[in-house]
């Protein structure tokens, strides 16, 4: 008995059960594989009652090769035994499970740059690799939006354009619909360049800005299409789409923190078992990993030491490394105020001097971009300095400095669009000079939601011809002169490394600002499919030729979770943006769908009425009280009963792990109380 | 698909689609390289299951395996006499435990192989110690190892016996999402 629990407790290394075979353990200590042995003397019925699995549960096996086959001819002979319809049953899973294999393989092939992405993953590893796959995702979804506003939008307006009955006519004063954006005169060619960068011009009076589309409702005799009405449902489901697929994406990256309880396993032993990548590829990636892991190693200890350190602080020392870090703080925030600053007057003076030509007038429109990008690129350094003062442990620094650069890209569109409005909205009085007539500034914007759309086109645009030129002007050479020149500082230098943080910034930025516009600008999310596709191969290129691999790495700054909770963030801004500009400002009397209404949202209850007797009385119904009340209590209540659902998977999860804790010590005390026993028995015996 | 390979018996090929993760397809793939790392010594006709074994030296020399610090662990965790010797059956197990599709469970398995140089079923502080050095390429220094070892045990042991039993391995493993994919050998 005792020898029998100690053969089972050295012998205890792999899982004892599985479904549908019963395996017994190979106890001898001879055997240096040690397979738990197949029991083949398992009765021809409890094979056939588990028929349906066998042929996927036989992988899942870990037996020897020759094994699985045996047995896998065994149960081959055993088919026959079993009715017809089991095995009629047991025939289609199988095919299916080929089906779905195939599937499978087709949908490798086919998927959007997957050899890319696992070239990518080998060579650079998974931080790399979630950038390219983030940027993919949003090419994606930038493609289909822009099905939508085509279908909804577009295509309809080019097919009704000259047919089509005005929705409402004019009721304004004569002067808020003087817009005439056509240039007149003779064109200088290089004109037309220009006007593309700068979306005015011949651009400015197309599809591409809301200025174009017309308020009109085409009726037929049992087809009528509302073009305002199209507009705006379809502005307000492109956001709520958008919503939908990032929440989706993060909620698969959020089940798997769920699954395993939330608690991240220790760092040493994540690093010594699951660091190394088994799929990297090629000598020098290899030495990199090694060097990575190397540095991943040294600064866990280092944070260990300085934790230390830190609690070995006197009162003295902390309070000074307190008041330090509350002044650093302050400083951060004034360097980030001066860069709003700087945006704000920016835009106030590129609105005052439009309409000058040439390269001069180009360059006025395009400084709110200027500013921003030179704002993006020198606070960060600057804060940089400042966290070398602060003295955080290396992870909270690198949270940290995401944390600002975030808060600054975001809060610098934030202040481009304060500045627009304030001048559009005369500083939200709607009774001062320029705005008394058509409540909004009619002298400066004829049509003002056309100037906001050429905003955001015009930073798209910019952000993309920065990066271009940031590719040729600096990455290329850079790698050029260090490659040929053994120079000290050059290699002190060295290549330009793949910053994983701050290029996942730049592209939620660029989409941050394709929502914003997207109301004003229609075809903005196509530009940015465009710009985001050539955007993947630039970056490819310059990964390839002029990168080395991050040696300095942290996994909390490359989850998908946490690029999808920023991009959460850029979505709220645009938001905000789009709802502002839907309920409050008044429309442009002079151009786009919703000419003579006194809001956008305003023709949602003017289509209402046109509507049939019962729709009305149907739609009235669900509005009310009668039937909302009831359907925000069911909808609380089906959200609790989620969330205690989980609160009680992670409850189990913890209670099963303790359980496991508390075995494995029953287990030593257990192992301790025979030896004691056996040691008791030797001298008697 | 076309039946016109010779190689294997259509029983053969689906005993093997049914005991790896590969299709019919991977599995001809997978005999082409087999035969190229020694086409002298693999025969092409496999129907009469020939008895033939690739030594070692010549498995570790394939481009998925040459710069991996634990080349010769993987391939002795496969092998059934334990020095390394592949038959073509070992070949194909090896990699569809690495594949991409085989459970966490049975990675988890072999992983805990792949670590235990001394194979006594336990992971302990030496076989702890060498898996870091092949890790790090021995740049961390003796007192760093020692300190992430006894660090690496203290985060993992449950049953409090200073070295890792299978089910503290498989413990540490459920609750890293990371292991799935970076235990994958793209062939």
């Amino acid at each position: 008995m005792a020898s029998e629990l100690h053969s089972q407790h050295t012998g205890n290394s792999y899982p004892s059960d599985q479904q549908s075979l019963r395996l017994r353990q190979d106890s001898s200590p001879v055997s240096n594989q040690n397979y738990p042995q197949f029991n083949w003397s398992s009765s021809p019925a409890e094979d056939e009652v588990d028929n349906s699995g066998p042929p996927r549960d036989l992988r899942s096996i870990p037996l020897p090769m020759s094994l699985k086959r045996a047995v896998w001819q065994v149960q081959q002979m055993q088919v026959p035994v079993v009715s017809k319809v089991e095995s009629w049953k047991w025939k289609k899973t199988k095919s299916l499970h080929k089906l779905k294999d195939r599937t499978r393989g087709f949908l490798y092939f086919i998927t959007l740059w997957g050899k890319t992405l696992q070239k990518i993953g080998g060579n650079f590893g998974g931080g790399v690799q979630s950038y390219f796959l983030f940027l993919r995702f949003l090419v994606v979804l930038n493609f289909l939006s822009f099905l939508l506003l085509a279908g909804f939008v577009l295509i309809p307006s080019i097919v009704f354009r000259s047919v089509g009955t005005s929705l409402q006519n004019s009721t304004g004063p004569e002067e808020c619909m003087n817009y005439n954006p056509n240039p007149e005169g003779l064109v200088v060619f290089y004109h037309y360049f220009l006007d593309f960068l700068s979306g005015t011009g011949f651009m400015e009076y197309s599809y591409l800005f809301y200025g174009f589309y017309n308020n009109t409702i085409v009726e037929d005799r049992s087809f009528s299409y509302n073009i305002p009405l199209a507009y705006l449902f379809t502005a307000v489901f492109y956001f709520a789409f958008c919503l939908i697929c990032i929440i989706a994406r993060m909620g698969t990256a959020a089940r798997v923190a769920v699954a395993t309880g939330g608690s991240a396993v220790g760092n040493y032993s994540k690093i010594v078992f699951i660091g190394w990548d088994y799929g990297c590829l090629g000598d020098q990636a290899t030495k990199l990993k090694q060097k990575n892991l190397h540095y991943r190693l040294q600064v866990d200890l280092e944070e260990e030491r300085l934790r230390k350190q830190a609690a070995a602080l006197t009162l003295g020392a902390k309070i000074l490394l307190y008041s330090l870090r509350v002044f650093m703080f302050f400083v951060a925030l004034g360097l980030i105020f001066a860069a709003f600053y700087g945006i704000f007057e920016a835009t106030n003076f590129s609105q005052s001097r439009t309409g000058e030509e040439g390269i001069l007038g180009l360059i006025f429109e395009y400084l709110p971009s200027i500013v921003i990008t030179a704002g993006n690129f020198v606070v960060p350094m600057l804060c940089d300095q400042i966290a070398l003062v602060e003295r955080y442990s290396p992870s909270t620094t690198v949270i940290l400095a995401l944390l600002r650069a975030v808060f600054l890209r975001l809060v610098s569109l934030g202040v481009l669009l304060f500045t627009l409005w304030r001048q559009i909205t005369c500083e939200g009085d709607t009774n001062s000079q320029d705005c008394k007539q058509c409540q909004y500034n009619n002298k400066l914007y004829p049509c003002w939601e056309t100037r906001v759309g050429q905003e955001m086109y015009r930073l798209t645009l910019f952000d993309l011809l920065i990066t271009i030129a940031v590719l040729i002007l600096v990455e290329f050479p850079r790698r050029m002169v260090v490659d040929n020149s053994s120079n000290m500082l050059t290699q002190w230098v060295g290549r330009q490394e793949f910053v994983v943080p701050s290029n996942i910034l730049g592209l939620v930025y660029g989409q941050t600002v394709v929502w914003t516009g997207a109301l004003f600008c229609p075809l903005l999310p196509f530009i940015n499919t465009i710009k985001f596709v050539i955007l993947f191969y630039c970056k490819k290129i310059t990964l390839f030729y002029n990168c080395r691999p991050a040696l300095k790495t942290f996994r909390s700054t490359t989850s998908t979770f946490f690029f999808l909770v920023v991009l959460l963030f850029g979505w709220g801004l645009a938001l905000v943006v789009m709802i502002y500009s839907l309920a409050e400002i008044r429309p442009s009397m002079g151009c786009g769908p919703f000419r003579f209404f006194p809001s956008m949202w305003s023709i949602v209850p003017t289509s209402f009425y046109r509507l049939s007797q019962v729709t009305q009385e149907f739609l009235f119904f669900i509005g009310s009280q009668a039937f909302s009340i009831p359907l925000f209590t069911l909808s609380c209540v089906v959200m609790c009963y989620f969330i205690a659902l989980a609160s009680v998977y992670g409850n189990s999860v913890a209670l099963l792990r303790s359980q496991i804790k508390l075995e494995g010590r029953d287990k030593q005390f257990l192992v301790k109380q025979i030896e004691k026993l056996k040691q008791l028995e030797m001298p008697k015996q | 698909m076309g039946n016109k390979q010779t190689i294997f018996t259509d029983e053969q090929l689906d005993a093997y689609q049914d005991c790896t993760f590969f299709t019919r397809k991977e599995i001809l793939r997978l005999h082409g390289r087999y035969h190229e790392l020694a086409p002298h010594l693999v025969p092409m006709d496999y129907t009469n299951d020939p008895d033939c074994k690739l030594p070692l030296a010549l498995i570790v020399n394939m481009p998925e395996l040459k710069e991996n610090p634990f080349r010769s662990r993987i391939v002795e965790s496969f092998s059934e006499d334990g020095m390394g010797n592949l038959s073509f059956n070992e070949f194909v197990d090896m990699f569809s435990v690495l594949s991409e599709t085989a459970p966490r469970e049975l990675k988890a398995i072999y992983a805990f192989k792949i670590y235990d140089y001394n194979v006594d079923n336990y992971l302990c502080k030496e076989d702890l110690e060498k898996t870091l050095n092949k890790l790090t390429k021995e740049e961390l220094t003796p007192e760093e190892v020692e300190l992430v070892c006894e660090k690496t045990i203290e985060e993992a042991d449950l049953d409090g016996d200073n070295k890792l039993s299978y089910a503290d391995f498989e413990n540490m493993i459920t609750r890293a999402p990371d292991f799935l994919s970076t235990f994958h050998i793209r062939i």
